[in-house]
């Protein structure tokens, strides 16, 4: 069930009236009721994967909890053996439940990718065979339900919170239909709570969400939606492009990214807040960012985090990388020998993020893209400080900043060259036709008007855009927007719930594809 | 301003909002569903969906009528003016393109029970063997309105309230583009129901080629195949079983006609399948069968691959009603009964394209100006070049006719002499009088002159001014030259012929083009006054007989001219455009816009006889 349909939005109106008018008690029972309609309707039959998963992290959590309950409950001096007693089991239920959701997500997403990689191996061993492939349809936002809840399992591990009694609950934990499409990847400590609590209606939360969600809207419908257009027509058939126009798809294909994916989040937030309900930030102004560290600190950030917390740690800590530190350490002198286990625990990190997206060499390249670039930059730090001296450049000057925002945002610009080409060998290709045949009276003799965008598209795309970029760098330098609003008078609050209806009316609900419906008898 | 109070106003705004675009869509109404006369524009509501339009129209409309005519797009080349005539009765054409017979079923259930009806026709055209009960398309251009299908009323205006309002806006920037000749827009007559074809039948027909050229989809036909449906054949003759047991019942006269079909598309289908339908169409009710004829193989009685023109419908509605003061091919229209059928079927099989020389003649016409000892100008000729010219054909075996006689060969068939030739004299000279006349007695040949109303007896000066005027004959003359039955008088308008140099005016007419920012409403008033009073002045001044024949002045015209003029009653022009005329029995548009040689004193006696020589060896 997509966000911009009608459904969605009855589903929305429907549950938010129930949920204020049930008892607060089992107020919750109407996000369970709501979340799996949502998904029933949107995925049919498989929600029984969102139901596979809630089994296995349940029944994980609960004995994770049993063998914390009974550290818990031991005399303070056997607390260590037992500690020690229980590691192998606890260790065993949390790598069982890992494979049980990553065997089925791989199998599901990635089976035909390395199915197609391995069929010429299985010509060579066994001539005739064909690698069966999957023909199953791949679940709507299972990879973020299932990270979620593997992040929950984790955290159970961890001692961090006690697991869920309640299957109905965790389920609704999972399930959760603002972010079962686009995320954020939330943490149950932060989550449950908050899905769990009886609330009384806050106008306040009505009117945020109601505000955030039309802003996502805007995002979505008016950007997104719009740019889509130019990027389809260019990127789905770049050979017929030259490099400018190929540079102006990819710059629309980001401005595309940018706004469907944030447009979405804040559409899911907002939703949220209609409950109530305070969902984590998955953007932060990535625009903005000074680094491409920043920028992943900025660009969906749920996602960064858990492989920091569930993956990076983990492995930085765990004991064959205490074991590479030190012999790199010992036979590798200067800065690199130091920081070679962190690159490679980066490497390892983005490679996943990489393939986390989705199942092609160009993902994998995009990892290794942001990979190398990271490593890079943390090994040629001491470098570009003493450049940096030598110029005399000083830290907070305006300048500078300026500069790293350009370099950053150039930087994912290019990393955009490789998600969206068709594969990755055309991404190359690409990047050097942007470079030697960028044919650049192609940008201003009418041929940006021949790619599906009218003139007008161009300049409604233009000014949303500003409109974004003014809001967030508003949001940026100064603070929140809403309260500024609020001090102005009711009619410019009254035009500001006006011009952003009628503009989502007249440029998102009324798409831009809208061709003048042809007259059936024409030869008059 | 609370968060409570936000909430309100924003509520209010979101419906605000709404009902905005919901009053639009019903105020503008582009599909013609609701039945209110704000915007109402009933051309471009039928454009956008005839069978919810006509319905909405009919409501209001349905006294005047009293018999329906009921299709798919075909239809529309029945016309309802021929079956009023015969059949005494007021008839609507309902045409729903793309209509299959469900569709017309449903039409016809709820006119009969709604509305009075003495007739009903229905079209059954060969597709009607493959298509049945076709799912509506999202364009809504095919939706039924709901008191025909029984559909939810609620649900179906509900869709066009809510439905994208730039379909309401695309019709107030139509209803801005709008002209008085059709446009892709507003291609019905809202009166007859039927496609307004005033632009197509107003254009002049006459030689194959250039007609090809014109049309080149006659030349290049789409090659496909088309095959019958059990499903579609089962239901099309059960929904006219329908019909015809209702009509029965409500003692209604019930008429099929199956609608000409061009020949390359039937082609499309295999002939056992089109046998079969036929057949069993026959068990269900007798037909007047026009599909496959003569007819089908002459591509300048079609508009386009599908659609057969007006005159054919005249033609075969004329063979329906014994009218036989029309020219009807032989072979045109059968009455076919269970019994017969299979008989009619084996001759159906067997039609062939006429012989050219059967049902087309090629005609020459002159046309000459001033007759002058002085014949140095590109128009003028002397008395004795002119009566060499005259000599030379009444020697060859030419005989000079009328455009009437014309008009007899394309209308009602009759025969033309051998070498038939037209002669014609521009602007009213004296000279036509003094010269032409005596001369055309000679020689026994007939001639038209094309005369001035305005400047008609001008023998000195232009007019009331004091500008000198080569002599114009006056209506005395004329009456005398019209009474010797040699001459016929016709038009050169009124007064849409003048001499720029010698008029008042900022803005002489010197054609009859309209003028520069002349409004199209302005230019048609002029232009009807003009008619009226050319007619009247030659029929009361000379006695001329009819007045309906006219020359462009300069050989100026266009399309909104040659409308007017028909309208007028001006049935057969001629233009200075150089060549032959192909004449085409039963297509009475090969009457328009004949070409001419220009005559003067250049244009040697050889040089006319290569001319007139039939180009058909």
């Amino acid at each position: 069930m997509s966000f911009t349909t009608l459904p969605f939005l009855v589903l929305v109106v429907l549950s938010v009236a129930i949920y204020y008018l049930l008892p607060h008690r089992v107020q919750w029972a109407a996000l369970l009721g709501a979340s799996m309609i949502f998904y029933w309707v949107g995925g049919g039959k498989t929600v029984l994967y969102v139901f596979y998963t809630a089994v296995t992290v349940y029944a994980a959590g609960r004995l994770l909890g049993h063998y914390n309950d009974l550290r818990r409950a031991a005399p303070k001096e056997e607390k260590k053996a037992l500690s020690a007693k229980y590691k192998p089991y606890r260790q065993a239920v949390v790598l069982v439940t890992c494979l049980a959701n990553f065997v089925l997500l791989y199998l599901l997403k990635y089976w035909n990718f390395t199915a197609d990689l391995l069929q010429p191996l299985a010509d060579v061993l066994s001539p005739g065979t064909t690698l069966p492939l999957s023909e199953l349809i791949l679940p709507l936002g299972i990879s973020f339900f299932m990270f979620q809840s593997i992040g929950y399992v984790i955290d159970v591990y961890r001692d961090k919170y006690p697991p869920e009694k309640n299957f109905a609950k965790l389920l609704l934990f999972v399930s959760f239909f603002p972010q079962m499409v686009q995320g954020p990847i939330s943490r149950f400590d932060q989550l449950a709570p908050q899905l769990l609590a009886p609330r009384k209606l806050d106008f306040t939360n009505l009117k945020y969400g109601i505000q955030l969600v039309m802003w996502g809207y805007f995002k979505k419908m008016v950007i997104a939606d719009r740019a889509a257009v130019l990027v389809n027509t260019v990127l789905n058939d770049p050979w017929s492009h030259s490099g400018s126009i190929i540079a102006v798809g990819v710059l629309f294909y980001c401005i595309q990214l940018y706004g469907d994916f944030s447009g979405g989040i804040d559409i899911t937030r907002g939703v949220a807040q209609l409950f109530g309900i305070d969902l984590a930030e998955n953007f932060r102004r990535p625009l903005f960012s000074t680094s491409l560290t920043d920028f992943w600190r900025r660009w969906h950030i749920t996602l960064g985090a858990w492989m920091r917390d569930y993956l990076f740690y983990p492995l930085s800590l765990s004991k064959p990388f205490g074991k590479l530190g030190k012999f790199t350490r010992k036979h590798i002198k200067g800065k690199l020998g130091k920081i070679i286990p962190t690159s490679l625990a980066t490497f390892i990190i983005y490679f996943v993020i990489g393939i986390w997206h989705g199942a092609n060499w160009r993902y994998v390249a995009f990892g290794f893209w942001n990979g190398t670039i990271i490593t890079l930059s943390l090994l040629l730090a001491p470098q570009f400080l003493r450049w940096k001296q030598a110029l005399h450049i000083k830290d907070q000057s305006k300048g500078w900043h300026l500069f790293q925002l350009v370099r950053t945002n150039l930087l994912v610009f290019l990393g955009r060259y490789i998600t969206r080409a068709p594969r990755f060998l055309t991404a190359v290709w690409m990047m050097k036709e942007t470079l030697l045949h960028p044919n650049l009276p192609d940008l201003y003799n009418g041929t940006l008007l021949t790619l599906g965008l009218g003139k007008g598209d161009f300049l409604l795309l233009f000014c949303g855009v500003a409109v974004m970029l003014t809001a967030e760098w508003f949001q940026e330098t100064r603070g929140h927007i809403r309260p500024a609003l609020e001090q102005r008078s009711p009619f410019v609050q009254w035009l500001a719930i006006l011009v952003p209806l009628a503009v989502l009316f007249c440029f998102g609900v009324l798409r831009a594809d809208y061709i003048s419906s042809d007259f059936i008898y024409k030869q008059f | 301003m609370t968060s409570k109070q936000w909430l309100a106003l924003f509520l209010a705004t979101l419906l605000l909002l709404g009902a905005c675009v919901l009053g639009f869509n019903y105020w503008v109404d582009p599909f013609g569903v609701f039945n209110h006369t704000s915007l109402e524009w009933s051309s471009y509501e039928m454009t956008r969906n005839p069978r919810t339009a006509k319905m909405t129209y009919l409501e209001d409309h349905h006294q005047e009528y009293d018999s329906y005519l009921l299709g798919c797009s075909s239809t529309s080349s029945f016309p309802v003016e021929s079956l009023n005539k015969y059949l005494d009765a007021r008839f609507y054409n309902m045409i729903m393109y793309g209509a299959d017979m469900l569709d017309v079923e449903s039409q016809a259930v709820y006119l009969l029970e709604h509305y009075e009806v003495k007739n009903l026709v229905v079209n059954v055209y060969l597709d009607n063997a493959r298509d049945y009960n076709t799912l509506p398309d999202p364009a809504r251009s095919y939706a039924m309105p709901p008191e025909t299908t029984g559909e939810n009323p609620a649900a179906f205006f509900a869709d066009y309230l809510f439905m994208d309002p730039r379909l309401s806006f695309d019709k107030l920037k139509a209803m801005r583009a709008d002209t008085i000749l059709t446009q892709p827009f507003d291609v019905f007559n809202p009166e007859t129901g039927a496609y307004d074809k005033t632009v197509r039948d107003a254009e002049s027909v006459g030689n194959l080629d250039h007609y090809l050229e014109n049309y080149p989809v006659f030349a290049n036909y789409p090659p496909a195949h088309n095959t019958t449906i059990e499903a579609a054949v089962t239901g099309t003759l059960d929904s006219l079983t329908h019909i015809r047991d209702l009509c029965a019942q409500k003692g209604v006269n019930f008429l099929v006609l199956c609608a000409p079909v061009y020949a390359d598309y039937m082609a499309y289908y295999d002939w056992d399948q089109v046998k079969e339908f036929y057949t069993r169409l026959a068990q269900v009710t007798p037909y007047w069968d026009f599909s496959y004829s003569s007819v089908s193989f002459e591509p300048r009685y079609f508009y386009d691959e599908t659609h057969f023109r007006n005159c054919v419908g005249e033609m075969a509605l004329a063979r329906v009603f014994g009218d036989d003061s029309r020219y009807i091919p032989e072979d045109f229209g059968v009455y076919v009964t269970a019994d017969t059928v299979q008989e009619h079927l084996e001759t159906m099989m067997q039609a062939s394209p006429l012989p050219a020389e059967r049902y087309t003649a090629e005609v020459p016409v002159l046309m000459y100006h001033h007759i002058d000892q002085n014949g140095d100008d590109s128009t003028n000729i002397t008395p004795e070049l002119f009566e060499a010219q005259i000599a030379a054909l009444a020697q060859a075996g030419y005989t000079a006719v009328f455009p009437d006689d014309l008009a007899a060969y394309v209308n009602t068939g009759k025969a033309l002499p051998e070498k038939p030739v037209v002669i014609t004299f521009d602007d009213g000279y004296l000279s036509n009088y003094t010269y032409a006349w005596p001369i055309l007695e000679k020689y026994g040949m007939v001639a038209t002159f094309f005369m001035v109303g305005s400047t008609t007896g001008n023998t000195d000066h232009y007019k009331d001014t004091s500008h000198p005027i080569t002599p114009h004959f006056s209506f005395a003359q004329g009456a005398e030259m019209v009474a010797s039955g040699t001459i016929s008088l016709q038009s050169h308008t009124y007064d849409m012929h003048q001499w720029a140099p010698y008029e008042s005016t900022d803005q002489p007419r010197e054609n009859i083009l309209p003028l520069a920012g002349e409004s199209e409403e302005a230019y048609r008033a002029v232009l009807a006054e003009d008619c009226q009073k050319i007619r009247q002045a030659i029929e009361e001044g000379t006695g001329e007989e009819r007045v309906h024949v006219l020359a462009y002045p300069s050989g100026r015209y266009n399309t909104l001219a040659q409308v007017s003029l028909l309208e007028n009653g001006f049935d057969i022009t001629f233009t200075t455009e150089v060549g032959t005329n192909t004449l085409i029995k039963g297509q009475p548009q090969s009457l328009l816009g004949l070409h001419r040689y220009n005559m003067n004193e250049a244009v040697s006696v050889d040089q006319m006889m290569s001319w007139v020589s039939p180009a058909r060896g």
